[in-house]
């Protein structure tokens, strides 16, 4: 199933780039706003009905309880942790590549904010790290998924509760919906604090 | 990931799981083959979105090799951290 995943990711790109630069045959919000959206849209709903028609997902749930919070409590500590160690790799300011880890993927929001911060060099590294961990979790979802049934989750950062979870749940199962929801929502709720505190220890 | 409020989220997805819940025990749908088209609809769209972003094409391009380390650290970081907690509260 990987194959046809990222044969329509690369065929979105090649399609989006032609169309963007060799003469907009179709307005680029048509796909990249409206399709996206109701697919989205519809695949929450069939990922919820899934879940809803599934006797055993709401008894699984119980069982984990308040401790599904770990999940994104664990994956912001390894993101920072693993910026700071990358700066120090890489020979860069490991606060300000902590600061770019810090965006768990959501790249709208690190790239814009970590190019106020620290300029525009900077902005551009938040804004590319954080996408590619997007299509990073995409592409590794089925090998993640047999080193742990949280790992593409833990992977998605904050996308795991919208662009990457299709596929986090086709992988993990059903039974991740909710844990992979959550764990992505706090992220997406956190991470612009997580930003400046990191930022503010230069 | 995009800019979406949570609610436009949360309507659909609690929607499905209110109504699945009410079709327990009717007989069993294969959601299979839609999903992966709906699927495959999303990640292509996703990839026309960056493939007409040159903004983020230039990045990419300009701080690419960093990008890639720091992403591939990020998420193996994150995989351990995850699992190493998870064994250590015993996580089902």
């Amino acid at each position: 199933m990987i194959k046809y995943i990222l044969s329509a990711l690369f065929a979105g790109i090649a399609v989006g780039y032609v169309n963007n630069n060799y003469g907009n045959v179709f307005a680029n919000v048509w796909i990249s706003d409206y399709v996206f959206t109701a697919s989205l849209i519809m695949l929450l709903f069939v990922m919820g009905l899934a879940f809803g028609i599934d006797k055993e997902s709401i008894t699984k749930l119980r069982q984990t309880g308040p401790r599904i919070l770990i999940i994104p409590l664990s994956t912001a500590l390894g993101s920072i942790c693993a910026g700071a160690i990358g700066g120090l790799i890489l020979g860069i300011s490991p606060i300000a590549s902590a600061t770019v880890s810090a965006g768990y993927g959501w790249y709208t929001l690190a790239g814009p904010m970590v190019w106020q911060i620290f300029g525009a060099e900077w902005g551009a590294l938040g804004f590319a790290t954080n996408f590619l961990r997007e299509i990073l979790t995409i592409i590794t979802a089925p090998v993640m998924r047999r080193v742990d049934k949280y790992a593409p989750i833990a992977s998605g950062g904050a996308t795991s509760m919208d662009t990457t979870l299709p596929v986090i749940v086709r992988y993990s199962g059903s039974d991740v919906l909710v844990a992979s929801f959550t764990s992505g929502f706090i992220l997406t709720a956190v991470a612009p604090f997580t930003i400046i505190a990191i930022a503010s220890l230069r | 990931m995009l800019n979406f409020s949570v609610a436009e989220l949360m309507i659909p997805l609690v929607a499905g799981i209110v109504l699945g819940y009410c079709l327990r025990g009717t007989k069993h749908v294969g959601f299979g083959k839609v999903t992966l088209a709906a699927i495959l609809v999303l990640i292509f769209s996703l990839g026309f979105g960056i493939g007409s972003n040159n903004e983020l094409l230039g990045s990419l391009t300009k701080v690419g090799l960093n990008a890639v380390v720091l992403a591939s650290l990020t998420i193996v970081f994150s995989v351990v951290f995850v699992k190493a907690v998870r064994k250590l509260i015993r996580l089902q």
